[in-house]
């Protein structure tokens, strides 16, 4: 279990991931 | 229909306050992975706790309102509402996908596998089901005041299935026994988790808010042009 | 003229365009034996015993058979133009909605009816009153689920892929009934006392009255101009 450390940082590397590339998307739409 | 101008308005504001949350949410990662303390039994990855629920509150959020906004453009046939539905819509739909993809990485660890019947995840998954048919629906169509009438009234019968849903899961997850127990700190939560979790929770509803403005002005633009491409 | 004599009208007329043709009949009812088949021979015979599949089964025939049903009602009208004919008289819309309903009700409680004793030869379901329980809970789901099915279709005629949009709209509304309706099937089969049933058919009640009441409310929205 302590090894879920990684699990943990994928995670939240996957959040950052979809809120930014969404953020992202939605700015280009915005242009 | 609002004018362009307001749809400009509209993604700047939104913008904004998207930006806003933006550093609520890189401020939110440092309290949660920094200044938090892991919970005793369950390992880092329990963790996620500070960003799973938020998004999966933040889809339901996201969701009613799309149901709300149908039932409003139904009484009061503006078409705000159903712009704004669908602003909604597509929001919630990016949350649940938060949920469903960290839902398995929160898993693998803490249960020993990928996927568990567990009654989170199982309603992000019927939600997003019906969300899909929404947009299904208003890609069929041509019309674009059918295609707010018929959005809407899938909107309402959506609207109106979420308690059903509720239960449903309920019922259905004491089925499928979770490996594991999942419910972190349902016990008072220590003071430093409970902040970083209720900032969770108002982080996630800022950036809701300011992705849903964004949305809701490009569709209005996008409204303006189908008005002009006819 | 009340509205549920207007209703019944509409009711019969749309049957008795059915019983002319009877190839919507025909068709789902053949759809549905196909699909108790496919079951059959998609499973391993060694392993996995027919009576464990039965309920679910049942099931999973009655909610796509339902959709092809219902996707036969509006169809119809689009073919015989008599859609806008019936809109034009002064046909009070919830007579409309309720004529569409009842005949939806009657075309799938018919094919249902048809395929239920093949499904009890064919899963080897053993005979008893039991199943009178099991076949009321088909009715009082069948009763919800067609109500949406006759906002759903009339929304989906209109559509480009409408045979394929009514599924996709359709099932997740259907998966709340499927659930308890199966959990009940499972339950009846095993001879488990009536009173362990009452909170499925609780909830199959709620859902027809929240989702008849929606659908009739709505309905209006969907065929006027």
């Amino acid at each position: 279990m302590p090894e879920s450390g990684n699990y943990m940082i994928a995670g939240y590397i996957v959040v950052a991931v979809v809120v930014v590339g969404y953020v992202v998307n939605l700015w280009r739409r915005g242009k | 229909m609002p004018d362009a101008a307001s749809a400009e308005r509209q993604i700047r504001r939104g913008r904004a306050v998207t930006l806003i949350a933006l550093l609520g949410l890189a401020v939110l990662y440092v309290m949660a992975l920094q200044f938090t303390p892991p919970e005793r039994t369950m390992g880092l990855v329990q963790k996620l706790y500070y960003v799973h629920p938020p998004a999966a509150y933040a889809m339901q959020l996201a969701f009613l309102t799309t149901g709300l906004c149908s039932l409003l453009y139904l009484l009061l046939r503006d078409e705000r509402f159903d712009l704004f539905a669908e602003a909604s819509a597509e929001v919630g739909m990016v949350m649940g996908m938060i949920v469903v993809i960290t839902g398995p990485i929160w898993g693998r660890p803490a249960w020993g596998v990928w996927w568990a019947w567990e009654p989170r995840l199982t309603f992000t998954v019927l939600e997003l089901l019906v969300f899909g048919g929404y947009f299904a629906l208003r890609g069929a169509v041509r019309d674009p005041q059918e295609r707010a009438k018929f959005a809407a009234v899938l909107g309402m019968m959506a609207l109106v299935l979420v308690p059903f849903n509720h239960l449903t899961v309920y019922y259905f997850a004491s089925q499928h026994p979770e490996p594991v127990a999942l419910r972190a700190g349902k016990p008072a939560l220590p003071f430093e988790m409970l902040r970083t979790f209720l900032t969770g929770f108002g982080v996630f509803t800022v950036l809701y808010i300011g992705l849903a403005m964004q949305r809701y002005g490009i569709g209005v633009r996008a409204a303006h042009q189908e008005v002009a491409d006819a | 003229m009340s509205v549920l004599r207007v209703a019944l009208l509409i009711a019969a007329k749309d049957l008795r365009i059915e019983r002319r043709s009877r190839t919507a009949l025909h068709t789902a009812t053949l759809f549905a034996v196909l699909v108790l088949l496919t079951v059959v021979f998609a499973r391993d015979g060694g392993s996995v015993s027919l009576l464990t599949l039965a309920p679910s089964v049942l099931w999973i025939t009655i909610a796509l058979s339902s959709l092809v049903a219902l996707n036969r009602a509006f169809t119809l009208e689009r073919e015989h133009a008599a859609l806008e004919g019936i809109l034009l008289a002064p046909v009070p819309r919830s007579a409309l909605f309720l004529g569409k309903w009842l005949a939806n009700l009657a075309f799938v409680s018919l094919v249902m009816t048809i395929t239920f004793p093949l499904w009890i030869l064919f899963y080897g379901v053993a005979v008893t009153p039991a199943l009178f329980a099991v076949a009321a809970v088909a009715l009082l789901a069948s009763i919800g689920v067609t109500a949406i099915g006759t906002v759903f279709s009339a929304m989906a005629v209109r559509t480009r892929h409408a045979e394929l949009l009514l599924p996709v709209l359709m099932l997740p509304f259907l998966l709340p009934p499927i659930f308890f309706a199966a959990q009940s099937t499972v339950r009846l089969l095993a001879g488990r006392p009536l009173d362990e049933l009452w909170g499925s058919f609780r909830f199959l009640l709620l859902y027809d009255v929240a989702f008849a009441t929606m659908a009739a409310l709505l309905f209006p929205a969907v065929v006027d101009e």
